[in-house]
């Protein structure tokens, strides 16, 4: 199965960066030609660029739930989540992207998107670093997607 | 001594938030929406190298990064002393200028048309790039999509990457065109072009044919009389890119025109005590709280604000669309927030022309694309993003490390502008305490027009920017809230 892991964040916001720590943390552990292993900082029609082409695809990024503490790591499917907006209002949420490119006919959408996301803490403060807590949630992280590449 | 003891409720934060207050009639005293501010910028840009910056502000935000990555290369080339060579300028107005046509198109079809092109009274699932598709068809979209595509496309055969450029340097850029990028350019602006033009006859029968939304444009909650502000070039016409900064009065006449670099001696930012956010006004009109009119120092940028702060459109399509905008509306300045949608879609087809000329320039491919920095000192650098004037301003030691970093971007310049057409939309629904249908359409519509970003953790998941609404009565007591989620 043609498969992309693509870690998505803020590299200056702090924890927003955290699926950059793992796509960094991931690179040294595995070589697998098959699959590609990428990051971006940027929302729903460009990352729907991105992943079209690929069959399976392994989104990491940051999630903020208001009944989480920060540093839990979680397994979601796209269809998980629910929402009109994107996060960012100069753009469409990545299921509205979707949704779009079926209508469009496009034929060459992954048939399977997992999220792993990393419940965070500090996102509105300008910083490379990650909180201690998010910071420990890295190799969790890592360990559930190789774990999720076993099975493509 | 007296003590003045800030009330919880009326200091604002938190984010996707309006907060409207009620009189003891039950009418709208006031309205605030809440956007989050990001903090510590300037600290973190101490000590950096300077050229780093235009990548470090790519960054800061998701929605305009092509924008803050040339005001930060604009900043270097005046902090290191150095003109670019007249390439390097053409370079990075082109590619400005694909950023311009993609931005505008994902606005109109994504986020701001869908109000007009599906209804404003459609259910909110509905008005959304999905439901524009149900109206105006398959073919549209696959336009729309392919057309924001060929944007991307050019700023990354300039940038060297898409998104985030990596081109921008003092005194120049690091890339230069080929004769094949050229064609391939020349191919995608000519087709952009046609697409901008389809645009606006699609906005004509749309909009402007239907009475009840030329109705609702010209509406006083929507109307609001403000200063206006855009970069201009030396005919006074728009450009995203370069030139002076001009301010035009609510009767359409020059108020100032002044050089970037001084901007702090004609642009002030008020703190008020119940928000985080700051606002900027014109230091030679001065602050009056949050009203419009000649004697509040209140601007607005972006699309409209530059249409109205300049005396026309550097290229013959736009300039024929400009006349007929203001002939149409009544006249200059146009103070209807909802023109702002129209006055972006004049400018897409101009960042077409523009584009045009650009490419088929025969020094275009000229190799001399940089020249030689010289000692660093204090640089301020300022573009038109897609949503208004940006300005960065650095201070440098003589190891060319940052000192001091300053910013007010687009969304910030028009601060006070968008909580007056927030508060009004919202006066426009709800009286004697009664809340009408409609009240988060009519009032997302309202700042929506604008185009604002609201800081930029773009991509946190679940990608949800709730819009919630509380209504305080007059004791400050939560009356009632809405949310859409």
């Amino acid at each position: 199965m043609k498969t992309i892991v693509l870690g998505i964040g803020n590299p200056i916001l702090q924890d927003d960066g955290v699926g950059l720590h793992v796509i960094d943390a991931l690179r040294q552990r595995m070589n697998n030609p098959m699959v590609t292993i990428e990051t971006a900082s940027t929302g729903g029609m460009n990352l729907l660029d991105m992943i079209r082409g690929y069959e399976k695809v392994i989104l990491i990024d940051a999630v903020k739930q208001n009944d989480s503490k920060p540093g839990e790591v979680k397994r979601f499917l796209l269809s998980d989540f629910h929402t009109v907006h994107s996060s960012n209002p100069h753009d469409v949420s990545l299921s509205e992207a979707l949704h779009l490119a079926k209508q469009l006919g496009e034929k060459h959408l992954p048939s399977k998107i997992i999220l792993i996301g990393i419940t965070v803490n500090n996102i509105y403060e300008f910083g490379e670093h990650l909180s201690s807590e998010v910071a420990s949630a890295v190799p969790t992280a890592v360990a559930l997607v190789l774990e999720e590449l076993k099975n493509t | 001594m007296k003590t003045i003891t800030i009330d919880p409720i009326t200091r604002l934060e938190g984010h996707g938030k309006i907060t409207i207050f009620l009189n003891e009639q039950g009418d709208v005293e006031n309205a605030y929406l809440q956007i989050p501010e990001l903090r510590g910028f300037e600290k973190f840009s101490e000590g950096r190298r300077a050229e780093d910056m235009p990548q470090i502000t790519s960054r800061i935000c998701g929605v305009c990064p092509v924008a803050h990555h040339f005001a930060a290369t604009k900043a270097l080339d005046a902090a290191f002393h150095v003109d670019p060579p007249a390439n390097a300028k053409k370079l990075r107005e082109l590619l400005y200028c694909g950023y311009i046509i993609y931005d505008h198109i994902l606005h109109f079809y994504f986020l701001g048309g869908p109000d007009f092109v599906v209804g404003p009274e459609a259910p909110a699932a509905k008005r959304n790039i999905l439901g524009v598709i149900e109206k105006t068809g398959v073919d549209v979209a696959k336009d729309v999509i392919k057309h924001r595509a060929y944007g991307q496309r050019i700023t990354a055969i300039l940038g060297g990457k898409a998104t985030h450029p990596v081109c921008g340097l003092p005194g120049g850029v690091s890339k230069g065109l080929s004769k094949d990028e050229v064609k391939e350019i020349k191919d995608m602006v000519a087709s952009c072009n046609t697409f901008a033009k389809f645009t606006l006859n699609l906005f004509d029968d749309i909009v402007l044919k239907n009475k009840a939304y030329v109705d609702m444009i010209r509406s006083d909650p929507y109307i609001l009389k403000t200063y206006n502000m855009g970069l201009v070039d030396k005919h006074n016409k728009v450009n995203f890119y370069d030139g002076l900064i001009r301010v035009t009065d609510q009767e359409g006449n020059q108020l100032e025109k002044f050089e970037g670099k001084d901007y702090t001696k004609h642009i002030a930012e008020r703190v008020e005590e119940w928000s985080y956010m700051k606002y900027p006004y014109l230091k030679s009109i001065g602050w009056q709280g949050l009203s419009d009119g000649k004697k509040s120092g209140i601007y607005r940028v972006g699309p409209l604000g530059r249409l109205n702060a300049s005396d026309g459109m550097a290229t013959p399509q736009a300039e024929k669309e400009y006349k007929r905008m203001f002939d149409t509306l009544g006249g200059k300045p146009v103070n209807s927030t909802l023109a702002f949608h129209w006055a972006r879609l004049i400018e897409l087809l101009y960042a077409t022309e523009r584009a045009k000329e650009l490419i088929e320039d025969a020094d275009i491919t000229s190799t001399h694309i940089r020249n030689p920095v010289g000692t660093p000192g204090e640089g301020i650098g300022v573009v038109e993003a897609a949503r208004g004037t940006l300005i960065h301003h650095y201070h440098l030691d003589k190891n060319g490390l940052i000192v001091k970093a300053n910013m007010i971007v687009a969304t910030t310049n028009n601060a006070g502008a968008i909580t007056m057409s927030v508060r009004d939309a919202a006066k426009g629904v709800i009286k004697k305490g009664q809340v009408n249908d409609g009240l988060l359409n009519k009032v997302e519509m309202a700042f929506r027009a604008y185009d604002p970003c609201f800081g930029c953790a773009t991509h946190t998941l679940p990608g949800g920017l709730p819009m919630t609404v509380n209504i305080y009565n007059h004791q400050k007591k939560l009356y009632r809230t809405f949310s859409q989620p």
